[in-house]
């Protein structure tokens, strides 16, 4: 049934914002994690994917996460020469993470989550208005 | 409000149920005058094992939620699923029985 079908789908939207969603919380729980010794790197913000693929069982285009992808930009670098990690000028990088930008992405997997629920939600309530016709 | 038109309806809709799950296209026989299984009896065993299928299936995604091993998701579509299945057969048992008795009411 197509009605069933378009909930799978939805459900796989539903799978792959919570997956997004553990990124941008991997990001801003690690927007303080410095490099472990002089030389290494911070964290690097993730950036998550989205693939659509067709799922042979469903006979439909479904939305799975990609690969995760690391943000290439400069990290960012504060002066604390008290640091074990601090170069030679007294620096540590620290991780290119945005957390306005990451509050930002949060709201939009947010939002896809409540389309996709908003979907689930109208196409059960198609499912109940047609077996209700059966009833009447 | 029970026809012979809504039986035969609720008999084509049955047949197409216990074809397998809801995912699944009907097949598209109407009428219910071919081979084997065609008995009332036949027609509402088949339905009650598939919808009891799916309601299994819904089961056991709610009980590997329950231990940490399935997607909450996982469980919402498995129990759509099953609620749909239910009460398309609940509405076609209601839909049958309601044409039978009607059929016992005319007078002969």
């Amino acid at each position: 049934m197509d009605l069933m079908k378009s909930i799978a789908v939805a459900a796989s939207g539903l799978r792959s914002q919570s997956g997004r969603m553990r990124l941008i919380s991997e990001n801003i729980a690690n927007a303080d994690s410095g490099p472990e010794r002089a030389g290494a790197e911070p964290y690097r913000r993730k950036i998550p994917t989205f693939q659509h693929r067709l799922d042979r069982n469903l006979d439909a285009q479904v939305v799975a996460l990609g690969r995760v992808q690391r943000d290439q930009t400069a990290f960012k670098s504060k002066y604390e020469p008290g640091n074990p990690a601090a170069d030679a000028a007294g620096n540590v990088q620290m991780p290119n993470v945005n957390t306005l930008v990451e509050t930002m992405d949060m709201r939009e997997a947010q939002r896809s989550y409540e389309a996709n629920l908003n979907l689930i939600s109208s196409t059960r309530r198609m499912i109940q208005r047609t077996i209700d016709i059966l009833r009447a | 409000m029970a026809t012979p038109f809504s039986a035969a309806g609720a008999y084509a809709s049955i047949s197409g149920m216990s074809a397998g799950n809801l995912m699944r296209r009907p097949a598209g026989n109407l009428g219910g005058s071919d081979a084997a299984g065609t008995d009332f009896a036949g027609l509402i065993g088949k339905a009650l094992e598939a919808t009891s299928d799916v309601g299994r299936k819904a089961d056991a995604q709610t009980a590997s939620v329950a231990t940490g091993r399935a997607d909450v998701v996982d469980v919402v579509t498995a129990v759509a699923e099953s609620e749909a299945a239910i009460e398309t057969l609940v509405a076609v048992r209601d839909r049958v029985i309601a044409a039978y008795e009607e059929i016992m009411r005319m007078p002969v």
